[in-house]
């Protein structure tokens, strides 16, 4: 009896005094941040964008450019000398005409590069090394928004919740 | 000037625990905190996403909310706002380690020293558990255990394959509402504060209610920079406003040391003091950890459930000590207390485009992170001191670690990494990384506690042995680290200091 009282005094302290996000969904809308270009140029940023966009693209989801990922790698190298440098003098050895290739002409150009960096060829200066810090700044971005970790990965945490369910013991009727 | 029995610098497990023993015995006591007041329930990003902010680093505090902004001026409760709460009692063989293998130092006291502080301290404060009657990780009195995660479970079957035996994990934080907290809600987010205090920090669960005494004041802001002393005695403290630099002073007939290893050994360094014996700094043993990144096969694929509990719901304890083993002492391992907001090894799945994306969300639910943690032997390479020519915001020298890893934690760390893919591996997990090299935690040592003043730096009721009403209260004082997360033997330590203190203030000893 006690431990009941205590309870329901408790919820109503919680009640009061907490705001649970998901409990209030459309807050996450609203605190989401407005980006603004910061170090990539124009062109850079609709290059990273669709390379980043081939790395992530939509499916039944939305993909890294729906989910801000360019401006995310944007403020990450305008906050990072060595990798201004990489993206500075790397970019243009994907050619002038990049953007207006095909997509499939675009991949036989991005697959090797996917390869070579998955396998660690990343020799410093390399377009594999480049590749490499666009894809990892691409899924860091991705799947740190909201899109990516709510949407795609249905991420459905930070909650207030009753109690711990055992394994086994879930509710089947989803 | 009003001098206080007792002054406190620090307010962590440590200080925080010591304040409110010594507040309940009727000693008039000051804790000198280096930062500012922090309420719990409001000044951390507790339930913020990473979208929120434009890197996607979610900040500790909320906006304008000060705080943690240094070693030096956390704030009150010190780390334990953020701690994941995992509490362990320490095992005889913990205490005795060069007794059992003939490496590093025994503790000058044994478990049955400190068994009735660590009844004391899981009694007044709420632990976790179950009685899972291990020899080496003494049961306590406990709230009613967590139940494991479905990755737990897996893992704990896998393990039993190779014998070794999982068990549920022991945290100080609420299972039940109890002491007028609330019980855990599982919103997973420990480590960035817990707004309803259902985890124990500091604070909350022993300062604030000890200032009902009315023998209990906190002065914030309040960096530390020198323990004053005259005629082979503590008198008191100075220190410098966190904020406005100003100086200011307290006196007291005993002082206590208790701001977090690395700046406990730095300020008694500062002032000159507890180094008779050289060893002020030495013997330096923070715990080490691995980190394996898998996947467990039989949840690849499933549908997201959310499983952020309180974090880790389950624990590896040390199996090798009573296993043939080319080393001394041991390893145990937390794991899976990762958090699923942070995806972070999304970039080393290979390829790219839709096979990526459904390769990262295949594995999502599957994600588990392995920590083990071994024990490290002081060695005479790994130390602590000031650096002679970096100041920090305060002016004050800048505490250094000097790590180097001997043989003997080398082969821990194979093992452990050996022993902590062999159990992913027969639990079914698919291996993502396994890491190359150790990585420091838990700050351990540096003011090791002995019987012989010639070799050590405090007691065993941690007074440093030359000045009688000085004393040191945290990890700092462990000659062993053991395998085992350190606070609840930090708060058990903290508990029996204060009985001594008390006692002996009563006895007009100090």
């Amino acid at each position: 009896m006690e431990t009941r009282r205590e309870n329901l005094r408790i919820l109503a302290a919680i009640s009061a005094t907490c705001a649970f996000p998901f409990s209030a969904d459309e807050l996450f809308g609203q605190q989401q941040v407005q980006p603004t270009a910061k170090f990539l140029t124009e062109d850079e940023l609709k290059l990273v964008s669709r390379i980043s966009d081939l790395i992530i693209p939509t499916t039944d989801t939305p993909g890294a450019i729906a989910a801000g990922v360019p401006q995310y790698i944007d403020a990450v190298v305008a906050g990072n000398a060595t990798m201004q440098k990489h993206f500075r003098a790397g970019l243009p050895l994907f050619g002038p005409d990049f953007l207006k290739k095909s997509e499939s002409d675009q991949l036989t150009i991005l697959k090797p590069l996917c390869e070579d960096s998955d396998a660690g060829r990343t020799p410093a200066g390399s377009l594999a090394a480049l590749f490499h810090d666009i894809k990892n700044l691409t899924c860091d971005g991705y799947y740190t928004s909201k899109i990516g970790l709510v949407q795609e990965l249905g991420y459905n945490g930070n909650m207030a919740m009753g109690g711990f369910t055992a394994c086994g013991d879930e509710v089947h009727e989803h | 000037m009003k001098t206080y029995d007792v002054c406190i610098v620090g307010s962590g497990a440590g200080g925080g625990t010591l304040s409110a023993h010594l507040a309940r015995r009727g000693v008039d006591v000051v804790v000198v905190e280096g930062g500012p007041k922090v309420n719990t329930r409001t000044a951390f990003n507790t339930h913020a996403m990473p979208f929120q902010f434009e890197n996607r680093h979610i900040p500790t505090m909320k906006p304008g909310v000060p705080g943690f902004d240094s070693e030096r001026s956390r704030g009150v409760g010190g780390k334990t706002m953020l701690w994941n709460a995992v509490a362990w009692r320490y095992s005889h063989r913990d205490f005795k380690g060069y007794s059992h293998d003939g490496a590093g130092f025994d503790w000058p006291i044994d478990y049955p020293d400190l068994k009735p502080w660590y009844d004391a301290i899981e009694n007044e404060v709420g632990v976790c558990g179950n009685k899972d009657g291990l020899e080496d990780l003494p049961d306590g009195n406990f709230l009613p255990p967590v139940p494991m995660k479905c990755s737990d479970e897996i893992i704990k079957r896998g393990a039993a394959k190779l014998g070794i035996k999982i068990i549920q994990v022991r945290k100080a934080t609420l299972s039940i509402p109890k002491f007028h907290r609330p019980a855990c809600h599982f919103c997973g987010n420990c480590m960035s504060g817990c707004d309803v205090v259902a985890k124990y920090n500091s604070a909350d669960c022993h300062m604030i209610p000890a200032l009902a005494t009315g023998k209990l004041e906190i002065l914030h802001d309040s960096v530390v920079r020198r323990v004053a002393t005259a005629n082979g005695k503590a008198t008191g403290v100075e220190f410098v406003n966190r904020v406005t630099g100003a100086e200011g002073s307290v006196n007291a007939r005993v002082v206590v040391v208790a701001c977090a290893c690395v700046q406990s050994v730095a300020l008694l360094m500062m002032s000159g003091i507890a180094n008779e014996s050289g060893h002020l700094g030495k013997d330096f043993i923070p715990h080490f950890t691995g980190g394996i990144q898998a996947f467990l096969e039989p949840l690849i694929g499933a549908k997201t459930t959310n499983d952020e509990g309180f974090l880790d719901h389950a624990y590896l304890p040390s199996f090798m000590h009573n296993r043939k083993r080319d080393y001394a002492r041991s390893f145990a391992a937390q794991f899976n207390y990762q958090n699923r907001r942070a995806v972070g090894w999304a970039r080393s799945i290979s390829g790219m485009g839709a096979d990526l994306k459904r390769s990262v969300k295949d594995r999502y639910p599957a994600f588990v992170l392995f920590s083990p943690y071994g024990e490290m032997l002081p060695n005479e390479d790994s130390f602590i001191d000031l650096d002679p020519t970096e100041k920090d915001q305060f002016g004050l020298p800048a505490a250094r670690r000097h790590v180097v890893w001997g043989d003997n934690d080398m082969k821990i760390f194979h093992d452990m990494n050996y022993w902590s893919t062999a159990i992913l591996k027969a639990s079914g997990a698919e291996i993502l990384s396994v890491s190359p090299t150790p990585a420091t935690n838990h700050e351990i040592g540096g003011a090791r506690m002995g019987s012989d003043p010639r070799t050590s730096v405090v007691n065993a009721q941690c007074q440093v042995h030359e000045i009688p009403n000085l004393y040191v209260v945290d990890a700092s004082v462990f000659p062993s680290s053991s395998e085992k997360n350190p606070t609840l033997t930090i708060m058990a330590l903290a508990a029996r200091a204060a009985d001594n203190i008390a006692t002996r203030l009563k006895a007009r000893e100090i």
